[in-house]
């Protein structure tokens, strides 16, 4: 069965671009568009992976972050980081909260997907 | 110090006027080897022999005793030190000073113009830094900018994309450039300067930059270590600029006079920092209690508080924010706020948790005072204080759970929130 990926993204042309990468790759691609109920979603659609946002309205990436790790069922969960470039503290904060990756906007297409297939991998 | 430099300027001030050092010695009286040990430093004068000497180069006595500034070699000697890459001679600046005055006064005017334009350029970058609508702003671009890259990338390299993805695609493109466009008009719009930032003196930048960079706990004016005028002493500006700094210096001198740091920390700890029982215990005002705990040293275990001072129209007197907290210099903040709420209500505190757009809660004390006192006919003159944190949990309040939470903002311009009653302004970046 193909992996899946969850997207947590405000910006609707950002997710359409990145579920036309990802489902090329054979993966299935669901998304949420708020940071609140994100993580009700994310135990919902139990994915292997979370693209999440840092800034998103009415609770920040960080915040859902720090709930999924401190949930039992996706401790594991990979997680890679989208965040604006040179925020630096937000970066080392992420890290510390358990961040799998951390990639900066605006980000090469290419990247993006070889790090997905590589955190899917591990 | 003095004694080497009153020989130089001897030296000098013969040397410009062309006189041997036979005619000077001549002139004052002395031998014109005893002149020699003057201008070489190797002895002190004073009383006959300084007015002798100073008549005989024509000059005032005092201007040549006292002449030698050492204040200006100071600063003509940091001008050099801070132009590094160059071999200057520093270890010679005040035979520099003594020799070119007019030069050397020169230099230490512009190096004096340096150091204010830095100053003003780290108030006016910290000041971008903290502008909730510029941080709001810098991030649609680059989500505008990730969405165009990705979006280009795909038409670009991909040789199957089919032609209704393609499309919507264009479509997108074309969507995010106009908001890039919209975004950039409103941020270049947002910079233009204003009678408003342009009335913002020196002295009120000055103060803010000086407590951003230390965190905002002047540990050598709470401990004495330093005087207000020597901090004073260097910061540039008109008269004006300087009394307003003063007056800010001198008002955190007294509060740390008032409630020394040490006893209060302990107290304010016992007490779970509550500012109620504090200004009991320790009578004194409810506002200088939130100013004392706004101006804490920083550590780990210590709650770090904001402050927000205004008058009744609600115009800002005093600001202090958090990283994650910012304030609007010049009112315009959300009309939800404590702080405004409790104007009608002098002398009731309100405590409120604020809920942000961006998830982040606050804890808020606010409380209106009066400021002048009663008089009949005249409208009351009060002002309102409110203090924030977001470490709340290190508190001592057993009625969290009955607090109310508000759901708030900082400013129109930079909040999503749809429906707001309160709201004045629309939401500048669109989101909505």
């Amino acid at each position: 069965m193909a992996k899946s990926v969850t997207i947590i993204e405000d910006e609707p042309f950002i997710v359409e671009a990145l579920t036309f990468l990802l489902e090329r790759e054979g993966l299935r691609v669901s998304s949420f568009n708020d940071g609140e109920g994100s993580v009700a979603f994310i135990q919902k659609t139990r994915p292997d992976l979370v693209i999440l946002d840092l800034m998103l309205p009415n609770i920040s990436g960080m915040k859902i972050l720090e709930d999924i790790r401190s949930n039992e069922t996706l401790a594991d969960l990979p997680v890679l980081m989208l965040t604006a470039k040179g925020q630096k503290k937000d970066r080392a904060a992420a890290e510390t909260a358990g961040a799998s990756l951390f990639m900066t906007k605006p980000f090469a297409n290419s990247e993006l997907v070889a790090s997905v297939l590589n955190l899917l991998k591990s | 110090m003095a004694r080497t430099h009153l020989g130089t300027r001897i030296r000098e001030n013969r040397k410009s006027k062309n006189l041997s050092q036979k005619d000077l010695a001549s002139l004052a009286g002395i031998s014109a080897s005893y002149l020699n040990l003057i201008e070489h430093n190797r002895r002190s004068i004073a009383g006959k022999t300084l007015i002798a000497l100073a008549k005989g180069l024509g000059i005032d006595a005092q201007t040549l005793s006292e002449g030698m500034d050492t204040s200006l070699i100071d600063r003509v000697k940091r001008s050099g030190l801070k132009m590094r890459g160059f071999a200057i001679e520093t270890d010679r600046s005040a035979e520099f000073a003594a020799r070119f005055p007019g030069f050397a006064r020169l230099i230490a005017r512009l190096q004096d113009q340096v150091d204010q334009q830095e100053q003003q350029l780290t108030a006016l970058a910290d000041q971008m830094h903290h502008d909730p609508f510029f941080a709001e702003a810098m991030h649609l671009m680059l989500s505008n900018i990730t969405t165009i890259r990705s979006t280009a990338e795909i038409l670009a390299n991909e040789t199957d994309v089919p032609i209704d993805v393609a499309r919507r695609f264009m479509d997108n493109l074309r969507d995010e450039a106009n908001r890039l466009s919209t975004t950039v008009s409103d941020v270049l719009e947002h910079f233009e300067p204003s009678s408003e930032t342009q009335s913002m003196t020196q002295g009120t930048l000055s103060f803010e930059a000086l407590l951003e960079q230390n965190n905002h706990f002047l540990t050598d004016l709470e401990y004495k270590t330093t005087s207000a005028d020597a901090l004073i002493e260097n910061t540039d500006g008109d008269s004006a600029d300087r009394d307003k700094l003063r007056a800010s210096i001198n008002s955190y001198v007294d509060m740390a006079h008032r409630l020394p740091i040490d006893p209060f920390m302990e107290q304010a700890k016992q007490v779970g920092y509550d500012p109620l029982v504090l200004a009991q215990m320790l009578n004194t005002d409810i506002s200088s209690i939130c100013f004392r705990l706004a101006h804490m040293p920083t550590d780990a275990d210590v709650p770090k508080f904001g402050l927000l001072q205004c008058d009744g129209s609600g115009a800002v007197l005093y600001r202090k924010q958090l990283s994650t907290f910012n304030l609007p210099r010049f009112g315009g903040a959300c009309a939800l706020w404590p702080v405004y709420r409790c104007m009608s209500q002098t002398g009731q505190p309100v405590s409120a948790f604020l809920d942000m757009p961006t998830g982040e809660r606050f804890y808020t004390f606010s409380i209106s005072y009066p400021v002048a006192p009663p008089q009949i006919g005249m409208p009351a003159q009060n002002e309102s204080i409110m203090l924030f944190t977001a470490n709340y949990e290190l508190l001592a309040n057993a009625n969290f759970a009955a607090l109310p939470q508000l759901a708030v903002g900082l400013q129109c311009t930079v909040c999503p929130r749809p429906n707001c009653t309160a709201r004045r302004d629309a939401y500048l970046l669109g989101k909505s």
